[in-house]
């Protein structure tokens, strides 16, 4: 069996420590002055990476992180950071309770309509039109164009959360509807998402991989969410009582993570399907204790996140990619799509005008999720290096600015309480 | 019937107590006894009401009992109809201007015929007056001493509360606790990237306060009374929580509102709220109706 040598072994453990180390330090720098953690992981990614480290003292970048002298390391490394993005969707689909958009009612059916359809509209329509700006071959045009709109309509429920709950929204009608709707977007944005990525794998897709494509993923969330939940229901019980605790619950919850991730990957569907399935169907049972909860996330958030966003900026040259105008292009298609989208709808809704805008404003922050489903395009080949600098700036400028703009629309506007 | 008559009547004085009878049901007797109970103490016109075929053998069964139930002195009235239940009994219902059904109710629908929808369940999923679900009906009558009624943030909250007290009342309760639900959805999520402990536990006793004033609020609406009325938090998804913590203080009775829009399929599927208690009834259940305008 291959195995790295013990050399090997320490430039790979010295990397990853340094990337946890300097990620958490300059993670808590930016908290003290209100920046989103993931911002602190980029910037040490991009600090750790070519953009800095590896343009002044290549020798330095290339003895920590040996992506292309040593390819043992590399792939030890490659495997963490795949490890980690189905982590991440799988604690991302946790928070997804179905229910919840059901609750909700009408009003999340067209906030959550509204805040997806006008921004894939947009997207899609920017991409159709404006191929000579974002330089894409003409073969993987519509694939782009399919791949920009979803990025536009995505969501950042973790980010949204937070802002929520730092402006003590969290429990009110406006934060409520906020939320549902993020969870709808992010539902069927990653679904979505998941079938372009298979298309890609299958070079452009033909109409028959189309239809194969669609029927499997189709059939493997449906039985997930369906009969796969109701099974969990039902034995999370028994785990969480006869088993051993918190252990039985959280090697039953990454086991199934991880194997319902090679199940979609050994049928042509990317990973991180099967993984978003998988979190939602345990997520969504009301049986999971909250502590079970609170343990992945905080495992995930706090060892696999890091190491996934500093992992962006080693890989990527942040300086010699970034092209203003796609930057200007894509954070004006994003934020005209997002807000105006989830703010008619809320208003169809029944909401006033104020409190649309919030929730439009509340969509907007894109975060980590649009950087993780950047990452995962810019991988298949979906999306060129420009343009992938471009989504990551415009999920940070979307998140830093959503709380001071709902805060605006809601200020001596107390929101009532959620039903 | 005029529909004027029902815009914005009130859920409680129970004028008209209607009661589903199942001859196929061994507890048919113990079911009536409970209605006409509340009838008595109530003053309230009983109306029986069965769907299905009428036959002298249901009609010698039911005189037999009400000649022995007695009664005398209550306005007893009898509607025989065919057709689909529920919408039958929902029609009947409106038309009579019933203010209280009384239903016999299984705790626990087995299997398929949960997700079919029994007749009982499906009322009370569309319920368009108050229902009272009994799971233990009998003949020597139900004791209503421990109420636990769901205090959550609606419109239609303070019309259930009043009537729980109205209800209370009438059946001789000793105590009555007014739970809030408090979902913690979305803060395990929330909290994982950059909170310190102290910030954790400040924003969780900040969230459970917020909830605990709201719930005070919503009781201090309501006319006071000489039965104990207690207010309790508790931690947990809508309509679950409230069953197991009724399951846990052994109530009598679980009060909740009805629900604003008809439940189907969907939400038996991806289970939330009332479909919650009614997967699994913990006790006895009083939908109450308020007609909100």
């Amino acid at each position: 069996m291959a195995k790295l040598s013990p050399d090997d072994l320490v430039v790979f453990l010295v990397a990853i420590s340094t990337m946890l180390l300097l990620s958490r330090f300059a993670s808590e720098l930016g908290r003290k002055i209100g920046l989103p953690i993931v911002m602190g992981e980029l910037l040490v990614g991009i600090a750790l990476g070519p953009t800095v480290l590896g343009a002044l003292s290549p020798a330095a970048y290339n003895t920590v992180f040996p992506f292309t002298t040593n390819e043992h390391v590399a792939i030890a490394l490659d495997g963490i950071f795949s490890l980690a993005v189905i982590m991440l969707l799988f604690v991302a689909g946790l928070e997804i309770q179905l229910s919840q958009v059901i609750r909700q009612g009408r009003i999340t059916v067209y906030a959550g309509f509204g805040s997806m359809v006008l921004p894939f509209v947009c997207g899609f329509a920017a991409a159709w039109i404006l191929p000579q700006v974002f330089a894409i071959k003409q073969a993987d045009h519509h694939l782009f164009a399919l791949f920009l709109g979803t990025a536009m309509s995505i969501s950042a429920l973790p980010v949204i959360a937070r802002i929520l709950l730092d402006m003590k929204l969290f429990k009110t009608k406006v934060g409520m509807v906020i939320i549902s709707s993020a969870i709808f977007n992010d539902l069927i944005g990653w679904l979505f998402f998941s079938f372009i990525l298979s298309l890609a794998g299958k070079n452009g897709g033909s109409t028959m991989a189309i239809g194969t494509t669609l029927v499997s993923i189709t059939t493997f969330s449906v039985f997930m969410l369906v009969v796969g939940r109701l099974f969990l229901n039902r034995i999370l019980p028994w785990v969480q009582t006869r088993l051993s605790w918190p252990g039985g619950v959280l090697s039953l919850s990454l086991g199934l993570c991880l194997l319902c991730a090679a199940f979609t990957e050994s049928i042509h569907i990317h990973a991180i399907l099967g993984a978003f399935i998988a979190g939602i169907a345990i997520g969504d049972s009301v049986h999971l204790r909250e502590q079970a909860r609170e343990i992945m996330h905080q495992f995930v958030t706090n060892f696999f996140a890091p190491l996934f966003f500093v992992s962006i900026g080693l890989k990527v040259d942040f300086v010699q990619h970034f092209d203003g105008v796609i930057v200007g292009v894509i954070l004006l298609i994003a934020c005209i799509g997002k807000v105006l989208g989830a703010s008619i709808g809320a208003r169809l809704g029944g909401m006033n005008w104020y409190q649309a805008m919030a929730v439009g404003f509340g969509l907007n922050a894109r975060g980590a999720m649009e950087i993780i489903l950047g990452s995962l395009a810019f991988q298949a080949g979906l999306i060129t290096q420009p343009i992938f600098v471009a989504l990551v700036v415009m999920a940070l400028v979307t998140s830093i600015t959503s709380a001071p703009l709902i805060r605006f629309f809601l200020r001596e506007r107390p929101c009532p309480a959620a039903g | 019937m005029d529909d004027d008559a029902l815009k914005g009547r009130p859920p409680f004085p129970f004028a008209t107590i209607g009661v589903a009878m199942a001859f196929s049901s061994s507890r048919l007797e113990a079911v009536l006894t409970e209605a006409k109970a509340l009838a008595e103490i109530f003053q309230a016109r009983l109306l029986l009401i069965h769907i299905g075929e009428r036959t002298s053998a249901k009609e010698a069964l039911l005189a037999e009992i009400l000649a022995r139930l007695g009664g005398e002195g209550l306005v007893v009235e009898t509607i025989w109809q065919q057709g689909q239940p529920v919408k039958s009994l929902l029609a009947i219902c409106k038309q009579n201007l019933v203010d209280l059904l009384v239903l016999r109710a299984k705790r626990r629908e087995k299997g398929l015929s949960y997700y079919l929808g029994s007749v009982v369940r499906g009322l009370s999923r569309a319920a368009k007056c108050s229902l009272l679900l009994l799971t233990e009906p009998t003949v020597s009558g139900t004791s209503f001493k421990r109420l636990v009624v769901s205090g959550v943030q609606h419109p239609k909250t303070i019309g259930t509360l009043k009537t729980v007290t109205y209800f209370a009342k009438g059946v001789g309760a000793e105590e009555i606790t007014v739970v809030t639900e408090s979902d913690q959805q979305g803060l395990a999520m929330a909290m994982a990237y950059d909170s310190t402990a102290n910030m954790s536990t400040n924003v969780k006793k900040q969230l459970s306060g917020e909830e605990a004033r709201q719930l005070h609020a919503l009781v201090c609406r309501c006319a006071p009374c000489e039965i104990k009325v207690s207010e309790k938090l508790v931690l947990g998804r809508p309509g679950h929580a409230i069953r197991q913590y009724a399951e846990s203080v052994a109530a009598d009775l679980l009060v909740i509102n009805s629900p604003d829009a008809k439940y189907g399929l969907i939400d038996r599927i991806f289970t939330h709220g009332m479909e919650y208690i009614l997967e699994n009834l913990p006790c006895n259940l009083l939908i109450v109706h308020s007609r909100v305008s």
